[in-house]
């Protein structure tokens, strides 16, 4: 069966992917100024020049590169250490997928009550004794850095990588490592050489996944996300909601970057998984 | 049994504690701050409880707005639900049936309306969803919504027919029986299942969206996320957590119908 009709597969892909193509060809007219929702006459491309888009991409990718790295970590602690059948592992792998459906709006307020001055991180450490008031806690929400939207874009994200995680330890990894042991690999090697290698592979899809998810995602970054330099979903629909038409042709210009590197990402996705179905047997 | 490296129990018991807090932590939290009273600085507890956060969120105008919203998630994430699973079952089989750079082609299509950032995504296409009088209606927000669900569903079906086993229909044609008669007794059945997870996935997706019904409902139309974000920016705490409240409880419930359906999709959910 498999194959006889590939054009109706190819059809099915383009009527998927339709609506994101017609996204791109009306930013790409709205640049233009064909659209007449903007200030049209010659292109302006000098957002492009502008040191504060680049400052605010630049941000978008040090956050969701930051979040993505630590979620990673957190789901091959989770597959790696909690692998057997024993009921605290059992536990622990249920309960690292459990907060998957949680919204992402609902995990931003989360973030906002956990980690803002006056927030139950702040007042833990100030029963403590360490910090004497709200004004003494770090600043870990709207910050430059974006500590408060990487830890909760982190912790939002480590169900997902772990449901992976945990299905590549239970499955695939197996076989694999069934034959290292066989061969005198020891437990150390095994894990170094082996499982790790072999798990961080076959994630490297979902990682991409999650990273290009982070980069885009609006609602953490309007809420917990610094104002300047905006992260760029953000500085989007400010440039969208703004009053000019000139910044409305930017929201075009600006949504036609953050496509671009979505379309990079998911060729590197479609790649990854290539190589992972070629090289992971099983 | 494969031999686990050595590691401290120490870090096996503070990572149990982690995820025990991450995965119990927010709710607690949020029904501590919706039920609280004098939640001041530097307190770790509300001083007293009662439940007058809930009963004027309920009673009333806010009252009549938040319901309005919850019936606008509800019908938006059932509809979206039944179309997107719906329309990716035939999309997502013709999908998995590929081979090769076309297969490629497919499966990148299928994950491009996941990966495009919903911004994006309001900003490209509200010009023609105004043009055509669906920009600000609930119509609109529908179609909108259906956009990354239907990529989500066509992943899960494309996962789903891969390890489908084509076996008993081969065997059923094998004795005479038409693709037609095939449906009822045999493909209907088999497909249960999978159809129900693929609306769930669709339903949990248009449930939780913010910006596509922000830019594409003109603010319009209002869902429960939309009363949330209303909430948070108006500082009031009490109210947004019942919201939260709200809005987490049936999509934990969905998920647990689904059973870990969304394994299928590769692709990060809501």
């Amino acid at each position: 069966m498999r194959g006889t009709q590939p054009a109706y597969g190819m059809l099915a892909a383009f009527v998927v992917a339709a609506p994101v193509l017609v996204g791109i060809a009306y930013c790409a007219a709205g640049v233009l100024g064909l659209l007449g929702d903007t200030a049209g006459g010659s292109v302006n491309w000098s957002v492009l020049a502008d040191a504060a888009t680049w400052r605010s991409v630049g941000w978008s990718f040090w956050a969701a590169g930051a979040s993505t790295f630590l979620a990673l970590v957190g789901a091959v602690a989770v597959a790696a250490l909690c692998r057997s059948t024993r009921s605290s592992d059992r536990a622990a792998r249920a309960l690292a997928v459990l907060p998957l459906p949680i919204p992402h709006i609902v995990a931003a307020l989360v973030g906002l009550l956990v980690l803002a001055q006056s927030g139950l991180l702040a007042r833990i450490a100030y029963s403590l004794g360490v910090v004497g008031a709200p004004a003494e806690v770090p600043v870990l929400v709207y910050d430059g850095l974006g500590v408060g939207f990487i830890l909760t874009m982190a912790a939002k994200e480590i169900p997902f990588l772990a449901l992976i995680a945990i299905s590549l330890a239970g499955g695939d990894l197996r076989p694999v490592e069934e034959s290292a042991r066989t061969l005198g690999a020891s437990p150390a090697e095994l894990f170094r050489r082996i499982t790790l290698p072999l798990l961080l592979r076959g994630m490297m899809p979902a990682t991409v996944a999650v990273f290009v998810f982070v980069f885009g995602s609006y609602e953490v970054a309007a809420m917990l996300g610094p104002t300047a330099p905006a992260p760029l979903p953000v500085l989007i629909t400010e440039s969208y909601a703004g009053a000019s038409l000139e910044r409305r042709t930017e929201a075009y210009l600006l949504s036609l970057l953050a496509l671009l590197i979505a379309c990079v990402a998911v060729a590197a996705h479609e790649l990854l998984r290539r190589d992972m179905f070629r090289r992971l047997p099983g | 049994m494969i031999p686990r490296p050595e590691t401290g129990s120490a870090a096996r018991a503070l990572l149990l504690l982690l995820l025990f807090l991450l995965a119990a932590g927010p709710l607690l939290l949020l029904l501590l701050l919706s039920f609280g009273e004098g939640w001041f600085w530097p307190a770790l507890l509300p001083a007293e409880f009662s439940g007058s956060a809930w009963g004027s969120l309920a009673s009333g105008a806010s009252g009549t707005r938040l319901l309005r919203a919850a019936l606008n998630s509800l019908l938006l994430g059932l509809s979206t639900g039944l179309l997107a699973s719906l329309l990716a079952l035939p999309l997502g089989r013709q999908l998995a049936r590929l081979t090769g750079w076309r297969r490629m082609v497919g499966s990148a299509a299928a994950f491009l309306p996941v990966a495009a950032p919903p911004v994006t995504l309001g900003v490209g296409l509200n010009y023609t969803f105004l043009v055509s009088g669906l920009g600000g209606s609930f119509i609109g927000v529908l179609l909108a919504h259906l956009i990354p669900a239907l990529g989500y569903t066509c992943l899960f079906f494309m996962g789903y027919f891969e390890v489908y086993d084509d076996r008993l229909d081969e065997a059923a044609l094998t004795l005479g029986a038409s693709r037609a008669q095939l449906f009822r007794p045999v493909t209907l059945p088999l497909l249960r299942r999978p159809l129900l997870e693929a609306a769930l996935l669709g339903f949990l997706i248009s449930w939780a969206q913010v910006p596509l019904t922000l830019l594409i409902g003109q603010g319009l139309v209002s869902t429960l996320p939309l009363e949330l974000l209303s909430y948070v920016n108006a500082g009031q705490d009490r109210f947004a957590a019942a919201g939260a409240i709200i809005l987490t409880l049936p999509a934990l419930l969905t998920l647990a119908v689904a059973g870990l359906a969304i394994k299928r999709t590769g692709a990060v959910v809501a």
